[in-house]
């Protein structure tokens, strides 16, 4: 198949990705399947090595030495992204598809200043006159709510604060007006206060250009604020995929997702002296000793003999869905109210 | 002054400067402030919980709460003692009654030994177990109490996973029973399933053995989980305190409403180096309810003496709760 959907802008098909290891060849991203529809915003939640960022750099055809892609297909705009050659691939990359990254110190090159860097994108893509880039430069700058665009041009990666950086990244993602935006924990290595103006601006971001966002955090709050639909993965697989309303208000499906949602004390009003945290027992697999059946099995409370020898199948429930054999759909207690 | 006596800990007027490079031989001393007249105490079996962004002075007030790091003012008093005062000998024996859980288990663990014995050198070190195999013994339970297995002794920090590694760092900072623990951000590089149960150690530690816990954070649900009084940095100032549930539920200072998600509409951020003109509030930049006077004046230390709150604000004198504290820097607010 070569054509996707109308509707959806990207489509990953049962894609799967090994990786050489000094402990042996792993699956980091195992039968990934998911798709983002225009205009969409889609949360991708899962614990380091979950392989939530290997599946980011799939979809912009980045894989690290020693990846291989085993099976499966990845459909941009109707287009076999994996079949493409380097040179089409980078033409897509920042165009079309772009990437915002945790670390905008290490995205950035520390020795040239935002203004050449911004140029120069605009150069490498388009035809457009030097005063015309310059308008575009500061135009983009502004709509990342930097409001004196000027200042920013003229200064080096290092003279600008965390949070301005990340800005400066966030105008180099929607430069040239891609269709979607991949952001990797985006607002990780930021302070609360500056994380929050963070979201609100990836999120009118979204909404004025009908744009497909890719979320990708480890933080549920974040992802909340943001998304429409929720991925939950574990140890390679993608485990829930839920609209995000479901998920944080009837509750996931899948016991892990529960179980993650429930051992953060967010707005819960508990406090040490109502009851210790439900914490998940045990810690993720190594991705080079997973269990056979249900890799959460070994950690979850619903788990049976069954969950330990069989792979567990993909049961949806309306628009949700969980890779599990005993999806939980007993509504939560409260709706949750994150901070 | 005396220190109080139900407070364990008590830090006052802590404050902290940084030399910066670029001075010339007779050019005037440059420096960075991190730390400007912070005061705060510790109860007895109390958990006080340290809020602040990066650059704010969390980590450098924990480190000189451990005496890693003097402090260029002020004065902390460790049950009566005057920590800053003491050297040598003296402050080796009241070392082991404060210790510290650092935020990377990975670099705070010596990777060439085994952990029995990283956990084992405390007792080692203040002679608290008389032969090896006494030590072994108590290093064996200390395995236990913090949830790992005696069988993993005799392995290597980097056989662990995070998780493990900061049980590791927990069991050598319980080795020697001390009165506090100073936690710095223990839980900031562990995985999401794995952080709730750390947190719930600390919460049993604080129960069951009556450790008070200074704990070092910039996650405020888990403070307010955790915590049963708060400090609200802002760069190097404690803005506010009080009990927790009150201080985050119904702030008093802009920045902390910021930082609780009740107000959303401060647009500007920090700028790196920029200064704050001395005395001066220094949420001043970004505070979208300055009065004129907060341009002019510094504010002092506002008291509810009921509620045990302290906020620095000017706004706080408008409102009828809030009374002038009579000495500043003031600890009465959370006496």
């Amino acid at each position: 198949m070569v054509q996707g959907e109308d509707l959806s802008l990207l489509e990953v098909r049962h894609l799967s990705v090994s990786l050489r290891t000094r402990e042996g060849e792993i699956r980091p991203v195992s039968d990934v399947s998911f798709t983002i529809g225009k205009g969409e915003a889609v949360g991708l939640v899962g614990e380091s090595g979950s392989g939530k960022s290997l599946t980011g750099l799939s979809l912009l055809g980045l894989f690290p030495p020693g990846a291989k892609v085993l099976s499966g297909g990845i459909f941009f705009e109707g287009l076999d992204l994996l079949a493409q050659e380097d040179s089409a691939l980078r033409k897509i990359r920042g165009q079309r598809i772009s990437m915002i990254f945790q670390e905008p110190q290490s995205a950035l090159n520390p020795v040239l200043t935002i203004g050449t860097q911004m140029r120069e994108l605009f150069k490498s893509h388009t035809d457009l006159s030097d005063d015309r880039i310059r308008e575009c430069v500061s135009d983009r700058l502004r709509s990342a709510g930097l409001p004196d665009p000027e200042r920013v041009l003229r200064s080096y990666p290092h003279q600008l604060s965390g949070g301005m950086r990340q800005r400066v990244m966030i105008a180099m993602a929607i430069a040239l007006d891609p269709h979607l935006v991949i952001a990797d924990e985006p607002t990780t290595a930021l302070d609360p206060t500056v994380a929050l103006q963070i979201l609100t601006l990836l999120s009118s971001i979204r909404e004025s250009r009908t744009k497909g966002l890719l979320f990708i955090s480890h933080d549920l709050s974040h992802v909340r604020r943001i998304s429409d639909r929720i991925l939950v993965m574990y140890a390679g697989r993608i485990v829930e995929s839920s609209p995000s309303r479901a998920f944080f208000e009837t509750g996931p499906l899948h016991p892990y997702s529960r179980a993650l949602l429930a051992s953060r004390p967010e707005g819960t009003g508990r406090t040490r002296k109502d009851a210790p945290l439900p914490a998940i027992p045990g810690q993720v697999p190594p991705l080079w000793s997973l269990p056979t059946g249900c890799a959460f099995a070994p950690r979850c409370s619903r788990a049976d003999e069954r969950c330990r020898t069989e792979s567990p199948p993909w049961q949806s429930e309306g628009e949700a869905g969980a890779l599990c054999f005993y999806p939980d759909t007993t509504p939560l207690g409260a709706p949750l109210h994150v901070a | 002054m005396l220190p109080e006596p139900s407070s364990l800990l008590e830090a006052r007027g802590l404050v902290r400067e940084f030399d910066l490079p670029g001075r010339g031989l007779f050019g005037p001393r440059k420096f960075l402030t991190a730390v400007s007249d912070v005061s705060f105490a510790i109860r007895r079996g109390e958990i006080l919980g340290l809020v602040g962004e990066s650059g704010s002075g969390k980590t450098t007030i924990g480190r000189m709460v451990m005496r890693l790091l003097d402090p260029t003012r002020g004065q902390v008093f460790f049950d009566g003692f005057d920590l800053t005062a003491l050297k040598g000998r003296q402050l080796r024996q009241q070392r082991r009654r404060f210790q510290m859980v650092f935020q990377d288990p990975y670099a705070s663990l010596n990777p060439r030994m085994r952990v029995g014995e990283i956990v084992g050198e405390p007792l080692l070190i203040h002679d608290l177990a008389h032969s090896p195999a006494e030590r072994r013994e108590r290093v064996a339970r200390l395995f236990e109490r913090v949830g790992l297995s005696s069988h993993d002794l005799d392995r290597y920090p980097r056989e662990f996973s995070g998780g493990g590694r900061q049980r590791v760092g927990i069991a050598r900072a319980i080795a020697c029973s001390p009165d506090l623990l100073v936690a710095d951000e223990p839980i900031a590089s562990l995985d999401l399933s794995i952080g709730a149960q750390i947190i719930n150690l600390f919460a049993s530690l604080n129960e069951t053995e009556r450790m008070s816990i200074l704990f070092i954070s910039h996650d405020l649900s888990v403070v307010r989980y955790l915590s049963d009084r708060v400090v609200v940095l802002y760069r190097g100032r404690a803005v506010e305190s009080g009990p927790t549930p009150e201080v985050l539920t119904n702030p008093a200072h802009p920045y902390t409403r910021l930082l609780v998600g009740r107000d959303q509409a401060v647009p500007v951020e920090p700028r790196n180096g920029e200064s704050v003109s001395s005395g001066l509030c220094p949420f001043l930049s970004r505070c979208p309810d300055a009065l004129p006077v907060c341009r002019e004046v510094a504010p002092e230390h506002f008291v509810n003496d009921g509620g045990g709150r302290d906020v620095v604000c000017h706004l706080a004198a408008r409102q009828v709760l809030w009374t002038p504290s009579s000495s500043s820097p003031s600890i009465q607010g959370i006496v």
